[in-house]
This record gives C-alpha cells, sequence and structure tokens, in this order.
C-alpha cells in the first residue's frame, strides 16, 4: 500500500525532505508510519510528544488505521499568526 | 483568495496583505460595527533583535482551517461577515502578518468574533513561523492542535 507523507517546519528539516512515499503493509496505522521514519531518524523520535499528525488534511489519532492513496503529514506545534 | 457560501474571504499567499481590501469586504450597510485584528512582525523576540521571518504552510489545509474559522464564527456570534488573510515566506519587521476583519451590527459580537478568530487560527492552522536572529534561524514555539479521539476499533489487535 503506497502512502503519501508529508513533513512540515522543523520536521522537514529533520526528516531531510518535504514530501516522501513510503510502502505499508495493509492494516498499518498513523504510528506504525511515524515508527518507521524515527527508526531511520532518531532525531525525529525525540520529537514524537510534540506532534500531530493529519490524514487527509484533518487531524487524526495516532491509532488511525491507513488507506490505500491517504496523504498523511507530520505537523510540529504550529506557529502561525 | 476564495469566497465560502457565507461571502467571508479568506486569503493565505505571498502578497502582501491588503487590509483596505478586507474591511471593505466585510462593511456594509447593515454593520454597526467592524472589528479588526492587525498582526505584525515585531522587531525582537524574548528579548533578542528579530532580523525577519519566514512563514510556511501546509497550505492545502490551513486554508480550509481558515475556512472552518470563520465558518465557525456565524454560529458563534451574532456578525455579518469575515475577511481573514495569512502571508507565506519572508516578511519584515512591521509587515502585517496576519489580518482578520470581522462586521457585525452591534460591536461585542464583533469584537469577541474577531479575538476568537485569532486565537483559533493560532491554535489549529499549520502555519509554521521562523525567526531569524544574527546568529540564524529558530522555528518559533507553537501550539500543538487538538487531535480527535480515536474512535474504538471493531474488535482489538489479536
Amino acid at each position: 500500500m503506497q502512502t503519501r507523507v508529508l513533513f512540515f517546519g522543523k520536521l522537514k528539516e529533520l526528516a531531510g525532505a518535504a514530501e516522501q512515499s513510503v510502502e505499508l503493509r495493509s492494516g498499518a496505522t498513523i504510528s506504525d508510519l511515524f515508527d518507521r521514519f524515527a527508526h531511520e531518524t532518531p532525531a525525529l523520535a525525540s520529537f514524537r510528544s510534540s506532534v500531530v499528525a493529519s490524514r487527509n488534511q484533518e487531524f487524526a489519532p495516532w491509532t488511525t488505521v491507513l488507506e490505500p492513496g491517504d496523504e498523511i503529514a507530520f505537523l510540529p506545534p504550529v506557529s502561525g499568526g | 483568495m476564495t469566497l465560502s457560501p457565507n461571502d467571508d474571504l479568506v486569503f493565505l499567499g505571498r502578497d502582501s496583505i491588503a487590509a483596505d481590501v478586507l474591511i471593505r469586504h466585510v462593511r456594509q450597510a447593515h454593520n454597526g460595527a467592524v472589528v479588526t485584528f492587525d498582526g505584525c512582525v515585531r522587531n525582537h523576540s524574548h528579548s533578542r533583535t528579530t532580523l525577519y521571518l519566514e512563514y510556511e504552510a501546509y497550505e492545502s489545509m490551513a486554508l480550509e482551517k481558515m475556512h472552518e474559522i470563520a465558518a465557525s464564527l456565524h454560529t458563534l456570534f451574532a456578525i455579518d461577515s469575515v475577511a481573514i488573510a495569512h502571508r507565506l515566506g519572508r516578511l519584515e519587521i512591521g509587515e502585517t502578518s496576519v489580518f482578520i476583519a470581522v462586521s457585525a451590527p452591534h460591536r461585542k459580537a464583533a469584537f469577541e468574533a474577531c479575538r476568537h478568530a485569532i486565537d483559533t487560527l493560532k491554535k489549529t492552522v499549520p502555519i509554521w513561523k521562523k525567526e531569524f536572529f544574527e546568529d540564524g534561524g529558530v522555528w518559533a514555539d507553537g501550539e500543538l492542535p487538538p487531535v480527535p479521539a480515536a474512535t474504538p476499533a471493531a474488535k482489538p489487535a489479536s
């Protein structure tokens, strides 16, 4: 299952790319997806408690099960205004 | 720049914000008040001198969240019309980064709605600010948006 993953702000710098595409097993959750990146980039792991995820542009809990074609984004604390 | 069903104006982009256009958009004959919020780039942060700021956004989601804020104001307050604009890219000291205008028949609702709009924007819209000082850039501290609770799984994982 192919999933498009976006990183923003500080997370983009840590992940080294704004956008990646990953292949995941069916039934994988947003948490599984983050763990995959955190395993490759340990600096991301230490930020997990300061990250929220979105699925198809809606904030989504870590336990959300991914569907084919989902657009997932990992977002650091927002600081607009 | 996009218009909502309520004829609210929502803008997210790199061009400078034309506050007068936003005010004219919300101002109508049946209003008794127009309240505006002008968020501008401050020349310091925690006693350090700020040189300039850079804003980035998850643009499609940010625009959607800004529309949600505008729509929610009509539900929560007795207002007429809303305009919300946020800049992206590099902003110099003194420039407007965010501008909100709310019109209403009476001032109380306009004040409250404008305050609610900027407070909600700062908590829920996926926009990030990097502050540049003489010794480099730092992502500003922000707020973690609230996330809806997980819906219980149909059956526990085995």
